[in-house]
């Protein structure tokens, strides 16, 4: 093997060997750095994380990687894209606020940031099961320790215990599902494990995928596997929930993306009615959960269960329009809920509804942004969320699943509902503390990015259509 | 090593486990009859002692309870300990397939060792692995 | 042993653990049950490369292994901090955020 033969092969992870070597580099500073000057370490994250972004634009990785294992394709650039975004306003989030909260242990928090970037990334072209279950792990351990950052606050290790275990479950889940099913095809190419699981459709190979598939039910936090998932965002540092909100749901549908499309389309086909239900179940348990919160972090989590509800209804379809509606969907989500979060990390606080009282008062600009992100939330027109939704129906119902467009619509109105909730304590309840909020420049930075995701894209979604468009091509032939 | 997977397998697996099976009934056949015998005869210790109610520890006299808490410490010894535990279970097999694999494999395992060995002094930086 | 044989008793180890990591109060114990339920996968996929002479199975279990050590390193990491914040690891004392 010569070297010209191994550049070949590493080509399409470039954007991946980008992300590895930053973290590398991040974590021999932290140790040789004294304690005093590690602010730099999280400029050294946010700069391997843009790196990282321009290498996938500009290069377009493509091909196949260690043989069959990993592939580089439009989808994995859509995707990689949407991570790596999304690992950057966590870092942003983090890069002030860190300073003055934990000054000793901010070059951990960008180094798991990184990690589970780079296990996201590598989630997107995996082809092979082991491939697949590495990455996904390493999406998920650096989260645990996240979850459990404020190490002396009880509230801080129930919401890290509850992930954990629950993860833990998932994780032998789905390494028990995944594992019978590649033992069974006596190989551990996804598409050939989907191809066999088809062909040779025994109750075993169906019991395996069903445990698979609660297994990852658990890490995407769909109803009946929810329980853990406003525990953790409550007791979880606000920067990281805005980490925690967005990029594990859409890796966990990435993931279910490259099992079930692997093969010629049967375990899609036999899975979906479990996904329908699931989907189903999510979208009006998380609805009407969020209605009775008092606090916004478990409002805005119940409410994330029932957009990846919306999410799992696209990838239970399956066709190629149904996934370019879901890679659009995942951007929609990206703004919107790493926004929310964003804003709920800039007022402090303990994340109550109250603590929104007469915020338009005390912040102006940061009220009118947090409107923005709630009416995306809500779907309300020229906002992303509204195309968002609008796309996925519209497929639904090309795919006759007219009952769900119409139950999906009825229960959105309902959402609009406890959105305004917030709403209306940021503009019409006086504030108990009159003071003006200060949002550090990072943060700011960060929640000006969402609001022109938000808003941008929802003024010309034409671009990203059609970018969605290419890469479901790329997955779905 | 490998038998192949045919019918007739039943019967000379039979043969084979017919020890076994021997030994576990007679497992299960010596407390029983114990029991049983003991219920018939009517056999019961009139006597409490002291020594009859400690746990046994191969005839030496006990040395405090066994349910003790171990030093947090320890369980951060242990981790580190784990990372290297992991780590040998990659390099056996490496090792031994070192041979057909030519030197992309040995450029591989370096740069595996070497991210290892930055979580180790990592750890070291932390001083996770002084005793206090 | 056959295979069917080596499966079942995966089987019956992977559902152990399950009942385990669903019923036990102690947060020790729902690992010890998790962790059953990552042997049973090891057996699964060891059992399956054995008798299909294939060596992918080995190389997952490899894997497997390792991810779960992982895993409960950073379990019991989390474990000890529960028990410095509230002094016992019960799991169901863990329980004062709202429904």
């Amino acid at each position: 093997m010569t070297p010209e033969m191994v550049w070949v092969g590493l080509q399409p992870l470039s954007a991946d060997l980008v992300l590895t070597a930053g973290l590398l580099s991040v974590l021999t500073a932290d140790v040789l750095m004294p304690p005093g000057a590690k602010r730099v370490l999280g400029w050294g994250a946010l700069a391997t994380l843009i790196t990282a972004f321009v290498a996938l634009i500009v290069l377009e990785p493509t091909g196949w990687s260690f043989g069959r294992s990993y592939h580089g394709d439009a989808f994995a650039t859509f995707v990689k894209a949407v991570f790596y975004i999304g690992g950057a306003l966590a870092v942003l989030a983090g890069l002030e606020s860190s300073e003055s909260r934990w000054p000793r242990r901010q070059g951990e928090y960008h180094l798991l940031i990184l990690a589970s970037t780079l296990g996201m990334s590598l989630l997107a072209g995996a082809k092979d099961v082991i491939t697949l279950v590495v990455a996904f792990e390493l999406m998920g351990v650096p989260l645990y320790v996240l979850a459990a950052w404020s190490r002396d606050d009880r509230r801080g290790t129930e919401g890290a215990l509850k992930l954990l275990l629950s993860g833990g479950v998932s994780t032998a889940a789905i390494l028990y599902g995944l594992g019978t099913l590649s033992g069974l095809a006596s190989s551990t190419q996804l598409e050939l494990m989907a191809n066999h699981a088809t062909m040779m459709p025994t109750p075993f190979a169906a019991i395996a995928a069903a445990i698979a598939l609660a297994g990852v039910g658990f890490k995407l936090g769909v109803v009946p596997f929810h329980f853990w998932v406003p525990d953790t965002y409550e007791g979880s540092p606000s920067p990281a929930v805005v980490f925690l909100a967005v990029g594990p749901k859409i890796a966990g549908l990435v993931a279910l993306v490259q099992v079930l499309l692997a093969g010629d389309d049967g375990l899609r086909l036999a899975s979906w009615a479990p996904l329908v239900a699931l989907a189903t179940l999510s979208m009006l348990a998380g609805n009407l959960l969020a209605l009775n919160q008092s606090n916004a972090k478990r409002l805005l989590a119940f409410s994330g269960v029932a957009h990846v509800g919306l999410m799992l209804l696209a990838l239970a379809m399956g066709t190629q329009d149904a996934i370019a509606s879901l890679l659009f969907y995942t951007v929609a989500y990206l703004f919107t809920n790493a926004g929310v979060f964003l804003v709920v990390h800039a007022l402090g606080g303990d994340g109550s509804i109250a603590s929104f009282d007469g915020l338009a008062r005390r912040n102006a600009g940061l009220g009118m942004m947090m409107l923005v992100f709630l009416l995306s939330l809500g779907g309300i027109p020229f906002a992303v969320g509204f195309w968002a939704k609008l796309y996925l129906f519209l497929v639904a119902w090309g795919e006759g699943l007219g009952w769900f467009v119409v139950l999906a619509a009825l229960v959105s109105v309902l959402g609009l509902f406890y959105y305004l909730r917030i709403a209306r304590a940021m503009f019409m309840n006086p504030p108990a503390d009159p003071t003006p909020v200060k949002v550090d420049t990072s943060t700011a930075i960060a929640i000006a990015v969402c609001v022109f995701g938000v808003v941008g894209v929802g003024l010309y979604p034409g671009p990203l259509v059609a970018a969605a468009e290419v890469a479901a091509r790329a997955i779905v032939p | 090593m490998r038998r192949p997977l045919s019918p007739g397998l039943a019967d000379d697996m039979l043969e084979q486990w017919a020890p076994a099976l021997v030994f576990l009934a007679m497992c299960f056949a010596a407390p029983i009859s114990m029991l049983i015998g003991a219920a018939v005869l009517r056999v019961r210790a009139r006597t409490v002692t002291p020594a009859r109610l400690d746990s046994y520890e191969c005839g030496e006299e006990v040395d405090g309870s066994a349910w003790i808490r171990f030093h947090p410490r320890y369980y951060i010894v242990a981790l580190v300990f784990v990372l290297f535990d992991v780590e040998a279970a990659f390099l056996f097999p490496w090792a031994v397939s070192l041979e057909g694999a030519g030197w992309i494999a040995l450029v591989d395992m370096f740069v595996f060792l070497g991210i290892l060995l930055l979580g180790w002094a990592y750890a070291v930086k932390k001083e996770a692995i002084k005793w206090q | 042993m056959t295979l069917p044989l080596t499966l079942s008793v995966a089987a019956i180890l992977f559902a152990l653990g399950v009942f385990g990591a669903l019923t036990r109060r102690n947060a020790i114990g729902v690992l010890m049950s998790i962790e059953l339920m990552a042997n049973a996968v090891n057996i699964n996929l060891v059992a399956f490369a054995h008798y299909t002479n294939g060596v992918a199975g080995q190389t997952f279990a490899l894997f497997a292994m390792a991810l779960t050590v992982v895993e409960v390193a950073v379990a019991l990491a989390i474990v000890v901090l529960l028990y410095r914040t509230r002094r016992d690891i019960q799991i169901d004392l863990a329980s004062e955020m709202q429904r």
